[in-house]
């Protein structure tokens, strides 16, 4: 004879079983990409993700859904070389690594070396630099692991509120730590950082978290608070509204750019720093927006 | 009522997590129309084909790129296409080692071997596992660049991913050809006819030829295309009698009465009647006769009557043999028999033999011991039934071995290669893509002095190619060839030593090198000591420039071969100084040199028709 207790809580374990599905759930990123390149060059014809000198890649794997910003330096364009090459090569073989599932979710740093280690394996002889950052989201541990080298971040916001945001790295001003290749003679005078100085961070999240990856273009030129405002506007989780959003973001910061009397985050710090100067930078804009939302396949 | 709310409540439970765990109802319900549907059609058979790409490539020969890499490496042909279909040089594909001709006009090339059958030419082989097994109707491979080295398709009746692996493994040729090249590098999608088998198969086996190519050829993918059931057809189809089938004994593949494995003769027979003409033959001639047969067909006929089976097993016949070509059925039982044959072998090939069971170690050992006093060439390139004891009694039974081939003996431990010490007299070793630690190479190096070829390609588990090299110099100092493909901590103080030691180096493979750097003078050095060099790769060393070829020029008459890949510092100017002071020159690849581009090369071409200037592009 049972009691009234083991009974109650047959019923209640079934109940609140029946009820709480989402424990066991893997969830995913919801991601949607919008940029814009610094100068209209129209002839040029880039595959997707590229944008201007940044390049990006979203990646699904069976165990982790992974993204990149990478932004290309410019100053190589006066040696010669086209500072876009290197950034879309490192952002395209990082998402292989990821669908060939060449990575370890918990190390996006491995996966930022192993992607470098790619370039040398090429037989075109790449030059340039760039920096990365990479955000893989671990599908049944629900967290998120990222490494960022360089001044390309990230913000997650829950909320209404940032409740994580990356570092910058910075050698000196407007001088990022960069993944670079340097051609034969010059590898003493070009900057080149190890993928190991890579800035990591591991934290969970919940459903609804909201995780925007972008280029320094981005963050320069628009303040938290903006983004913040724009954020708000996004209602639902899924792929039409998510774009919306991160089109008005990457619009807005393109048009506060190109204004000259706008006290721009990147002013603000120069001004900090000594440098008299106001407005905005232009620069090549990269925005990803992910909303964490539950797997589907 | 607590018994009913306990039901109740349980079979709520056990709906809500069903639910969530089948899918959509919408699914569920189509599954079971399907099951019905198939009811009601059961009289007509489903033939539903099956297209799959390759799950996972199990084993290969050899490979362009760098093993822990995905560029131009095998494991790119699993999965879906990645360039086609685009044609170019692509990182995402599958390339090979080797091409054309021109490793086969090297001093380093072994001799080939006596009684090779013409109908083999296979250089190097992948084998490419998929999900399910199905009787193959079409196997296509997606070739992206300068295709036509296919040549032979099989399909084994392993499921190589199954735990309880059976006894016998039967491979049946689905098609087989001559080495071809395709009339421009265009990217191609190739669907031989493929003959129908008697078994279901996931496991495929791709041979290649490349000689006849003029670049590299690259592989995106493979699809198998077959269906579930058996073909109804094929049961109602007469059985074709082939004649090229009975010349390779397709009949014979079984595992114990193979051509291989021969009957002795009994040992009381009948009163003899005379052999007729035969007798008025002398026996040196009839062995000269005898000697033109390729293997299976010695033993063929050694099955005919007492004086040929005499002839058949004289050892003299077996001083060289190649059981390459049968790759697919040699087994330990086959070895024993041909073993009181083989007492005077020499030369012995068993390369790409034995796996999945076939050979044992044992049986190896058991067939090195009672033949292996007089050998003098072993080659077991992808023997991946080796392990320690294997080599051990290799060295220790055949002191006089003067040529080891283990490449891409991959599953090798580190450990087993300390035995080769033992073989001092050894001239030819090739350790292609072996796990060699840098002890075990050391320790051979102080020991075998008379080393005249040596192959560390991708050997990765050496950390300081500076002291292996720096020990060739001083302990191996009549080297002819050294391959360093891909020794990527080699640096200018390693490279100087060389240099100086072994100045009779007429080959040298320095290949994705990435340590070493012009600026440093090592290649001008190397230009100025090496006079009898006929071979320098530089593939990939993005620092050669105009003074080393400077060096190669004027000090380097006999150049015949010549790879700098990739680097951005030569010039026109200079290569056609090069190309002037070197009139052997054959073979000069300046891919992806940005300073050379296409019209230079069809203008040195024009100049200098005797050489091959390759150029490859991405687009």
């Amino acid at each position: 004879m049972l009691s009234v207790l083991s009974y109650g809580r047959i019923v209640a374990r079934a109940v609140l079983g029946g009820l709480s599905q989402t424990d066991g759930r893997d969830y995913s990123l919801v991601t949607a990409s919008c940029g814009f390149g610094k100068d209209f060059r129209k002839g040029i014809l880039k595959k997707g993700m590229c944008y201007g000198d940044d390049a990006c890649f979203i990646a699904r794997h069976r165990s982790a859904d992974v993204l990149g910003v990478a932004d290309g330096v410019g100053g190589w364009r006066d040696y010669g070389v086209d500072p876009s090459q290197f950034s879309a090569t490192l952002m395209r073989t990082c998402e292989r690594l990821v669908k060939e599932g060449r990575f370890t979710p918990t190390s996006p740093v491995g996966i930022l070396t192993s992607a470098y280690y790619e370039l040398l394996q090429n037989k075109v002889p790449l030059l340039g630099s760039s920096t990365a950052c990479i955000v893989v989201l671990d599908r049944r541990s629900h967290r998120i692991h990222t490494c960022n080298l360089g001044d390309s971040g990230f913000l997650v916001v829950r909320g209404g509120e940032v409740v994580h945001r990356s570092d910058e790295q910075q050698h000196y001003f407007n001088t990022p730590f960069q993944l670079s290749i340097a051609p034969p003679g010059a590898e003493g005078v070009v900057l080149s950082d190890s993928p190991d100085v890579a800035d990591r961070s591991s934290f969970d999240v919940q459903l609804g978290d909201i995780i925007l990856t972008a280029t320094d273009g981005l963050f320069d030129n628009m303040p938290d608070y903006m983004i913040l405002q724009e954020l708000k506007k996004l209602k639902n989780t899924n792929y039409d509204s998510i774009q919306q959003t991160a089109r008005s973001i990457a619009e807005q910061a393109h048009e506060l750019a190109y204004d000259p009397n706008y006290m721009s985050p990147f002013a603000q710090f120069a001004c900090d720093n000594g440098l008299n100067v106001r407005g905005g930078k232009p620069d090549d804009i990269t925005v990803l927006l992910s909303i964490v939302a539950e797997y589907t396949d | 009522m607590f018994p009913m709310l306990t039901l109740l409540s349980m079979f709520y439970y056990i709906c809500l997590r069903r639910r969530c765990r089948s899918g959509s109802r919408a699914e569920s319900l189509g599954g079971r129309r399907a099951l019905i549907d198939l009811g009601q059609r059961s009289t007509l058979p489903v033939t539903v084909e099956v297209e799959q790409y390759a799950k996972e490539v199990l084993d290969f020969s050899s490979h362009y790129g760098s093993e822990n890499s995905m560029s131009y490496t095998m494991w790119n042909l699993a999965g879906v296409p990645n360039v086609y279909p685009s044609t170019g040089d692509f990182t995402q594909t599958a390339v090979f080692r080797t091409y054309g001709h021109w490793w086969d006009q090297c001093v380093s090339a072994p001799a080939p071997f006596h009684r090779t059958p013409p109908s083999f030419h296979s250089r190097d082989f992948l084998e490419l596992a998929f999900e399910e097994q199905v009787y193959p109707t079409a196997v296509e491979v997606l070739e992206t660049y300068h295709p036509g080295a296919i040549i032979q398709i099989l399909a084994c009746s392993l499921n190589p991913f199954t735990q309880n692996p059976p006894a016998d493994v039967r491979w049946e040729v689905l098609w087989s050809g001559e080495p071809t090249k395709a009339l421009s590098p265009q990217a191609r999608q190739f669907s031989p006819t493929i003959r129908p088998i008697s078994f279901p198969t996931n496991l495929l086996r791709l041979e290649v030829n490349g000689s006849m190519l003029d670049y590299y050829t690259e592989l995106d993918a493979v699809v198998l295309r077959g269906v579930r059931e058996r073909p109804i057809l094929a049961l109602y189809k007469m059985p074709m009698i082939d004649i090229s089938d009975l010349s390779d004994g397709e009949e014979d593949l079984s595992e114990t009465g193979g051509p291989l494995c021969c009957r002795t003769a009994t040992a009381d027979h009948k009163h003899n009647h005379g052999n007729g003409y035969f007798d008025k033959l002398p026996y040196e001639l009839i062995q000269l006769i005898v000697s033109h047969l390729a293997v299976p067909d010695l033993c063929r006929l050694g099955q005919c009557c007492k004086l040929l089976q005499q002839h058949c097993s004289d050892p003299l016949q077996y001083v060289q043999l190649s059981l390459q070509p049968y790759w697919s059925r040699l087994s330990d039982a086959a070895l024993t028999h041909l073993q009181p044959r083989c007492t005077l072998l020499q030369r012995l090939n068993m390369s790409w033999t034995g796996n999945r069971g076939a050979v044992t170690a044992a049986g190896f050992c058991s067939f090195i011991r009672a033949c292996g006093m007089s050998l003098v060439c072993l080659q077991l390139s992808c023997c991946h039934f080796l392990n320690e004891m294997c080599l051990e009694v290799v060295c220790v039974t055949c002191p006089r071995l003067q040529e080891l081939d283990l490449s891409s003996c991959d599953r090798l431990q580190p450990h087993a290669f300390t035995h080769i010490t033992k073989l001092t007299h050894i001239r030819r070793l090739i350790l292609y893509r072996t796990k060699i630690e840098q002890t075990a190479m050391l320790s051979i190096l102080t020991f075998c002095a008379e080393l005249r070829h040596l192959n560390l390609g991708s050997c990765v588990m050496i950390e300081d190619y500076d002291a292996v090299v720096s020990l060739v110099a001083a302990r191996c100092r009549g080297l002819v060839s050294l391959d360093l493909w891909r020794c990527r901590n080699l640096s200018e103080r390693g490279l100087a030593e060389l240099v100086s030691g072994c100045a009779g180096l007429e080959e040298l493979d320095l290949g994705w090198c990435s340590s070493l750097h012009s600026s440093s003078g090592c290649f001008q050095l190397l230009g100025r000591r090496l006079h009898r060099l006929r071979k320098l790769f530089l593939t990939a060393n993005r620092t050669v420039c105009d003074s080393d070829l400077e060096q190669l020029a004027t000090n380097c008459p006999a150049l015949e071969h010549l790879d700098i890949l990739g680097t951005r510092m030569v010039s026109p100017a200079a290569l056609r100084r090069l190309l002037q002071a070197c009139p052997r020159l054959r073979l000069l690849d300046v891919s992806f040199c940005s300073q050379i581009d296409a019209r230079t090369v069809q203008e040195l071409g024009s100049l200098f028709p005797n050489v091959s200037i390759k150029k490859s592009f991405t687009q």
